[in-house]
């Protein structure tokens, strides 16, 4: 009789993690059509609409790159503290806090200069998420409390203060069906490139090339990889892993709550629960299926915004919206299956 | 005679434990084999639409009750294959478990939305007289008997049997025991799937008698409460109820102490259980110095080196 063992390739193929998210994918949208089969919708009909409401005009393109930037810039501050091995599932509540930082400035400022202030906003949107995240930070290198349970449950804290905040100081008398903060005056509006492509997308630009930088080009990157690997390296390398893991920390929840903040100024122009619809969530999907590469969650952040558009447009033939949500979790699980094939081969073995 | 609020206050503390607790047991299963399952909050979520969808259709509470533990259990098993058969990382694939069983239950519950049950889970004795604490305890849903039958039950397989041994071998060492001849694949799968199980029970228990109705996201973060319950129980069962307990009393409190005389917002109270939870964690990880009583595999792919 045979057996057979498993075997851990010694030289894995550079661009499997490519590959993986490829028949992922694939897998996704399969599994994506069993379900409208039984929902009795027609795949391909439901997938072309979805494909030519995403991108098939310069109008509706760029509202999924505009959708696609709060995912990748969450997706980025994900990727960046898990250079640390640490891992942020706060993003979506850093997201929200991003954008309270934004209304707090805007509301106490008097300044005049509007490039000046929207600098400024965009600075106090990532002051916002690095605050977020602050608790669970100092827990971890201080304590060593678990900062995947710390991060999430700030989520439900800064969605339940921005309920609060919308019903309470905040509330916009003038919207009564939604409880709303006042909307922030046009002057601090991010501009549109082209179509409605905001400058947002540009900010999202920049940061991934930044982000790039800091990951794997800057000595702070560095530090952080031998923070995330072995204590006794870091130790013999003379580097405060747990300063440089504080830093991370604090470095990714700023870039979700940068984020928040693109997404208020602009897509929301206010404070409310729609700032964020589970962006922070999609982002742990969109860091992980590329490895947590700054230059891969660019690219699949867009492709996910598109999608996300897509399952938004498609509710219209009654095709629920979940659907988009259950093929971005399907690419990553049909990824994860295809990518046990690249780093393990079966080999059969005789019994003696 | 007993302060009827504060017998009042009693019963929600027993109800809000018993779905925190026996979510939280399982997890402390699969955990103990050395398998992370970040998506309690997922598989709750799974079973709870199933059972609801099930109860609505049938009217049938036990076949509810049944079909909800097994969907959750199924569900628990893409984990189990993912991380236990292909040895991918367990965080990512129990995040995604959680955000997939989220997406999946609205999608396949949103035909249920607002439709009301004609039977639910109930007690055994029904309360004629809730001053009364004997009453109390004895008139508790059935879920609360079955969550502390499952208690000694765990607690007494975890120590006293092959099961439990083979469990707390595989996940405090997988090396060793695989050397000793268990299968460390199977042990694991059958923790995983055990996980799950119990997630959908607690999920049952929500949308059938606790809240009881199914709209999207209603586990509002107890599955990820329950994950840091078996933290907080050290990864015993005993201590674990424990911990359910005072985080029931803690959800049960907060919305009450309004009666109490103390002027809250509404708001804020919301999100004090979850605030509470983070202290509770900092708190208890300070007090033990970093010493958990984490299985030492956890987390870690158990793979056979070639020989």
């Amino acid at each position: 009789m045979n057996k057979y063992t498993l075997s851990k390739r010694q030289a894995v193929n550079e661009l499997s993690t490519f590959y993986s998210f490829l028949a992922g994918f694939l897998i996704a949208l399969v599994i994506g059509s069993i379900i409208l089969l039984i929902q009795e919708k027609n795949p391909i009909d439901t997938f072309s609409l979805m494909f030519k409401l995403s991108i098939g005009s310069v109008n509706s393109l760029s509202s999924s790159l505009n959708k696609a930037t709060p995912l990748i810039l969450a997706g980025l501050g994900i990727a960046i503290i898990n250079t640390v091995k640490l891992w942020n599932i706060g993003a979506e509540g850093q997201i929200f806090m991003g954008a309270i930082g934004v209304n707090l400035f805007y509301i106490n400022s008097n300044l005049s200069n509007p490039t000046i202030l929207i600098f400024l906003l965009l600075l106090s949107a990532f002051i916002g998420g690095a605050f977020c995240i602050l608790i669970p930070a100092l827990a971890k290198v201080l304590f060593g409390v678990n900062e995947i349970i710390t991060t999430l449950l700030t989520n439900y804290i800064v969605i339940g203060l921005t309920i609060y905040l919308v019903n309470g100081p905040w509330k916009d008398p003038n919207s009564l069906n939604f409880p709303a903060a006042a909307y922030v005056g046009k002057e601090v509006y991010l501009p549109t490139m082209f179509g409605k492509l905001s400058y947002g997308f540009l900010i999202c630009i920049i940061f991934t090339a930044l982000a790039h930088y800091l990951k794997n080009k800057s000595v702070f990157g560095y530090e952080m990889r031998i923070a995330g690997g072995s204590e006794m390296t870091a130790i013999y390398a003379g580097i405060n892993a747990k300063q440089k893991a504080f830093f991370a920390m604090l470095i990714g929840g700023g870039f979700a709550g940068l984020a928040g903040g693109v997404e208020l100024l602009s897509q929301t122009h206010r404070v409310s629960t729609g700032i964020s619809q589970g962006f922070g969530y999609t982002a742990i999907i969109v860091a992980a299926i590329t490895g947590m590469r700054p230059i891969g969650i660019f690219l699949v952040g867009t492709l996910f915004g598109a999608l996300s558009i897509g399952g938004s447009v498609i509710q219209t033939i009654g095709v629920s919206t979940y659907i988009a949500d259950i093929i971005q979790a399907s690419t990553l699980f049909g990824a994860l299956v295809i990518q046990f094939f690249f780093n393990y081969k079966l080999l059969r073995v005789d019994d003696d | 005679m007993i302060d009827i609020q504060l017998l009042g206050l009693l019963n929600a503390t027993l109800q809000a434990a018993t779905l925190l607790f026996v979510a939280a047991l399982g997890e402390l299963i699969t955990e103990k084999s050395g398998i992370l399952n970040l998506g309690v909050e997922g598989m709750i979520s799974i079973g709870a639409v199933a059972g609801f969808m099930t109860a609505v259709n049938t009217n049938n509470i036990f076949l509810a009750v049944i079909v909800g533990v097994l969907s959750s259990s199924v569900f628990a098993s893409i984990h189990a294959v993912v991380t236990v058969v292909l040895k991918q990382d367990q965080t990512v694939s129990g995040l995604i478990l959680t955000i997939l069983g989220l997406a999946l239950s609205s999608l396949i519950g949103k035909n249920y939305v607002g439709k009301k049950l004609d039977t639910k889970l109930d007690s055994f004795f029904s309360i004629d007289d809730p001053s009364n604490i004997l009453q109390v305890l004895l008139s508790q849903n059935i879920i609360f008997y079955v969550a502390i039958l499952l208690m000694i039950l765990v607690s007494y397989t975890l120590k006293n049997t092959m099961f439990g041994r083979r469990l707390e071998a595989v996940g405090e060492d997988s090396k060793a025991a695989d050397s000793m001849g268990l299968n460390v694949t199977k042990t694991q799968f059958i923790a995983t799937c055990l996980g799950g199980a119990f997630a959908g029970l607690s999920g049952v228990y929500l949308t059938l008698s606790y809240v009881p109705y199914w709209t999207d996201n209603m586990t509002a973060g107890r599955g990820w409460i329950a994950l840091a319950l078996v933290i907080f129980g050290g990864w015993k069962p005993y201590r674990t109820a424990l911990g359910a307990l005072l985080f029931g009393f803690l959800e049960a409190l907060v919305p009450r102490l309004q009666t109490y005389g103390f002027e809250l917002n509404p708001y804020i109270v919301k999100i004090a259980p979850y605030i509470i939870t983070i202290l509770i964690l900092v708190l208890l990880t300070i007090y033990k110095g970093g010493k958990t009583g984490a299985p030492k595999n956890i987390g870690i792919p158990f793979f056979r080196e070639n020989r």
